[in-house]
């Protein structure tokens, strides 16, 4: 018997790395090593990127690779063309411009909040195709998994002539981008304020990297989380007692992260005041993740605080940072490190409580801050403001959530949500249905984007009370609470007021003075700053607030 | 930073508004134009008793902030965007360099004979604040009667909304919406009921004066009264100026969609600063001026450091 020769074919295993060499090598005569000069960075970029692929374009909410995404508008659309982004914040008009353009098809993103009303208008034009609205964390996991990047486009400050990358305070989402698309033989183009020497430290190595380009400005940074406490109320300072005293000072929470609101601002301002006299330092609000806000400033003053891990940088800042090392995460050069992976993991699964504010609830508990007609993601809030259910460390504000005697019981996050039950312009917080569900039909979505759900939120704040829902598990009691605090919105009238006298006994809900609080102490002299000025004066002229936020 | 020219429109007059116009050989030259165009001195055309007319409103608008674009023309200081509140949009039109003066002088004024004679005494409009257009749609349709109708119509700000109608309907909404949320809500003194269906047919006679001139592609991306949405081509440009008069006009997002684009600068052409109170309110973080407030001077200033 003859066994007939059969010719294996054989299957390459390297078709990635191979195309990634053959591209390299098609801008050889435009590229300096791994240089590509300012100038030709638009014909580089049509050469580096193919029909079809999948581009990673770094937008954080802060920074922003902002030259690399002005380059990327000005390709031929007859070169590059079909992209697919990932975007994590759509921020610049040139996002969306890639798809006006014809260079782009598809978007992957997760926030969109400064250009909510054109992509909505896109979406419903046809412009733009809509592939998923993410948490960070999801995005980030995506691109390991189904979403792998064949080029990201991020930014740093420096970089050495090898590729070696500084990218300092604002580090954020860079490390992430980078290791999903250059493990995977992707490539990685970085846009830099400057080449150097030497750099300040090294943040992502040069064996990660395949080019660096000089930007013609510094890339974009947004001070998008101070908030000046001369636009703090009375009713903000109210519910920052409240939160302090029925909250934190109840559960013991001790790691926690804080939305941008006003009301999360005054319980920052308050700790070193109304916090002290109650003889909480130390007890509560020790570990932080959290951006280096400024109101945190005097609390950190007061050794309130032990540590603050970042999710990015803000602007002036730096030098404050620098001369508190103790407390921040910093290099051997002295700024801060930031990561917005491994922060919002932080806040994901190690901290106590997350705490945010929110725009619509209904009567479950169940809230957005979507606005009809407007397509703005989501962004961190849905990744911290959730119970995970793999968490199985016990701290001691974690098991005090504890409602069973069950031997398999568990504790739980804490995920506050606060509001004011009236919007600007009478428009009742507490609502039937939430606006969610418009935008879902509008921008045809799957899933209607619901910011935190109802079954995730363990207490509401309003100017009215509290609401303890992680203590009743019927529905039915859920609804009766809310409605005790929602005030006269069209919720709020639905309660009785016999049964909100019952739900205080039982501990299910608590007034102000419940909690030993009087309404007419809650007064903006309780602030430990007042304004900006008083900010830097508490860091001693380390910070340095943008010249937006200065008043003098 | 990029930046947007506002044309206002109906609500903007004043008496002896063109006297209050930039000192300079441009404005001249267009009030001039003007004079030939309409065969009438402009001193007749901006009187208190003038004014009273809704085309005499509109020829005013129309020279005053064609008048003031000019201007900056002249220096070269062309703006990224422009976009113009109802009869403003023809301004609009004029410095994205799709129709001449002229022929937007005579498209307004056509407008405002049509307008004028469409409806009798007993329509206009009225403006309510503190309610959402959902919440005043909600409660528009509610009430609505066939024999008085009324219609929600210009989306100024967010909770800044016209109404415009049968005058005995608007005061029953108006009653209404005092009793329920409003903040206020009054008549305006305006004696057509703009922006809602019962100028359909203004809309396609307009249309057909439209058909007899010549649009050109627009040099300055428009922001349109009807979607909202940026305008490139003469048709879209054209549907826009016929449509938007039995349309809202959606000035709110109109306006945040330049922001959203970029425009970080925002200057009202006059007369008035309506349209630049409306931008600050909505967006802070954008510089806004008029030329009637802030003086030429110092709009020029600004652009020329864009």
């Amino acid at each position: 018997m003859v066994i007939s020769k059969v010719e294996m074919e054989r299957k390459s295993w390297t078709t990635r790395v191979e195309a990634k060499k053959k591209t390299i090598e098609s801008v050889q005569g435009l590229v300096d090593g791994v240089i590509i000069p300012t100038k030709r960075i638009v014909e580089v970029l049509e050469r580096l990127i193919k029909p079809g692929d999948r581009v990673v374009l770094e937008g954080n909410n802060q920074k922003q690779a902002s030259f690399l995404s002005k380059s990327l508008v000005q390709v031929d659309p007859k070169k590059v063309h079909d992209l697919h982004m990932i975007i994590s914040s759509i921020s610049r008009p040139e996002h969306l411009d890639l798809f006006e353009y014809g260079i782009a098809r598809k978007i992957d993103f997760s926030y969109a909040g400064p250009q909510s009303l054109r992509i909505a208008q896109m979406i419903e034009d046809g412009k733009i195709e809509l592939g998923d609205l993410h948490t960070y964390i999801e995005l980030y996991g995506r691109l390991f998994v189904d979403l792998i990047p064949q080029v990201a486009l991020v930014a740093a400050d420096k970089a050495d002539r090898y590729g070696n990358l500084y990218t300092g305070p604002n580090t954020e989402e860079t490390p992430t981008l980078v290791e999903a698309t250059a493990f995977r033989d992707g490539i990685v183009i970085v846009q830099v304020n400057e080449i150097v020497d030497e750099l300040p430290r090294v943040d992502i190595p040069s064996s990660w990297v395949d080019f660096v380009v000089v930007a013609d400005e510094p890339y974009e940074l947004e001070p998008l989380f101070t908030r000046d406490p001369r636009h703090i109320t009375d009713i903000q300072i109210l519910q920052a007692m409240m939160i302090i005293r029925g909250i934190y000072e109840k559960h013991g929470v001790k790691s926690l992260n804080h939305g941008i609101g006003f009301n999360t601002a005054a319980v920052e301002l308050l700790l070193p005041t109304y916090g002290e006299s109650l003889g909480l330092k130390g007890k509560i609000c020790t570990n932080w993740v959290l951006n280096p806000h400024p109101t945190l400033i005097p609390a950190i003053e007061s050794g309130w605080v032990e540590s603050v891990y970042c999710f990015g940088g803000e602007l002036g800042m730096e030098k404050y940072i620098e001369a508190r090392r103790d407390i921040f995460f910093t290099g051997k050069d002295g700024s801060l490190r930031s990561n917005r992976t491994l922060a919002q993991l932080a806040g994901q699964y190690a901290v106590d409580l997350f705490i945010g504010s929110t725009l619509q609830m209904d009567a479950l508990g169940n809230s957005s801050t979507v606005t009809r007609g407007r397509v703005a993601g989501y962004g961190g809030a849905p990744n911290m403001g959730h119970n995970p259910g793999g968490r199985r460390h016990a701290t001691d504000a974690w098991y005090n959530l504890k409602t069973s005697d069950d031997p398999l019981a568990r504790g739980k996050k804490l995920v506050v949500q606060v509001a004011e039950t009236f919007q600007e312009a009478n428009k009742p917080v507490f609502v039937e249905s939430l606006d969610a569900i418009h935008v879902k039909d509008q921008a045809k979505l799957r899933v209607a984007p619901v910011m935190i759900y109802g079954e995730d939120v363990t207490h509401i704040v309003t100017e009215e009370g509290i609401a303890y829902l992680y203590k009743s598990d019927s529905m039915a009691e859920r609804r009766e609470m809310i409605a005790a605090i929602a005030g006269v919105t069209p919720i709020g009238m639905e309660h009785n007021p016999k049964s909100t006298e019952k739900l205080r006994e039982k501990g299910l809900i608590a007034m102000p003075e419940d909690l030993g609080i009087r309404r007419s102490d809650a007064k903006r002299s309780l602030l430990a700053a007042k304004n900006i000025d008083e900010l830097v004066q508490w860091s001693g002229g380390l910070y340095n607030p943008p010249a937006r936020f200065r008043s003098w | 930073m990029k930046s947007a020219f506002l044309f206002p429109g109906q609500g903007s007059q004043y008496e002896g508004m063109l006297y209050d116009l930039p000192e300079d050989p441009a404005v001249k030259e267009i009030l001039k134009e003007s004079e030939e165009i309409l065969n009438i001195s402009i001193d007749s055309l901006h009187t208190k008793e003038a004014l009273s007319s809704t085309k005499a409103v509109q020829q005013c608008l129309l020279i005053a902030s064609v008048s003031a674009l000019k201007v900056f023309e002249k220096n070269g200081l062309i703006p990224d965007f422009v976009a113009g509140h109802s009869v403003g949009a023809f301004g609009a039109a004029v410095a994205s360099g799709v129709i001449s003066f002229e022929t937007a002088l005579k498209l307004v004024t056509k407008r405002g004979e049509l307008m004028e004679k469409a409806y009798d005494l007993g329509y206009g409009m009225a403006v309510v604040l503190g309610l959402d257009e959902y919440k005043l749609s909600e409660i528009v349709n509610e009430l609505f009667d066939e024999k008085e109708p009324v219609y929600v119509s210009n989306r100024n700000a967010p909770t800044q909304i016209t109404l415009s109608g049968s005058i005995k309907g608007l005061e029953r909404v108006i009653e209404y919406v005092k009793a329920n949320g409003a903040t206020s809500a009054h008549l305006l003194n305006v004696s057509t009921p703009s922006h809602c269906p019962l100028f359909q047919q203004v809309s396609e006679e307009l249309k057909k004066e439209l058909d007899n001139c010549e649009l050109k592609n627009p040099k300055i991306p428009i922001s349109s009264n009807i979607n909202s949405r940026l305008l490139t081509t003469a048709d879209a440009v054209k549907e826009d100026l016929a449509k938007s008069i039995c349309y809202p006009v959606r000035w709110h997002d109109a306006v945040n969609l330049l922001y959203e684009m970029g425009a970080k600068c925002m200057i009202e052409m006059p007369p008035g600063n309506v349209l630049s109170k409306l931008a600050q309110q909505a967006f802070p973080l954008v510089q806004t001026m008029s030329v009637t407030m802030n003086g030429i001077d110092d709009c020029l200033y600004v652009m020329s450091n864009q």
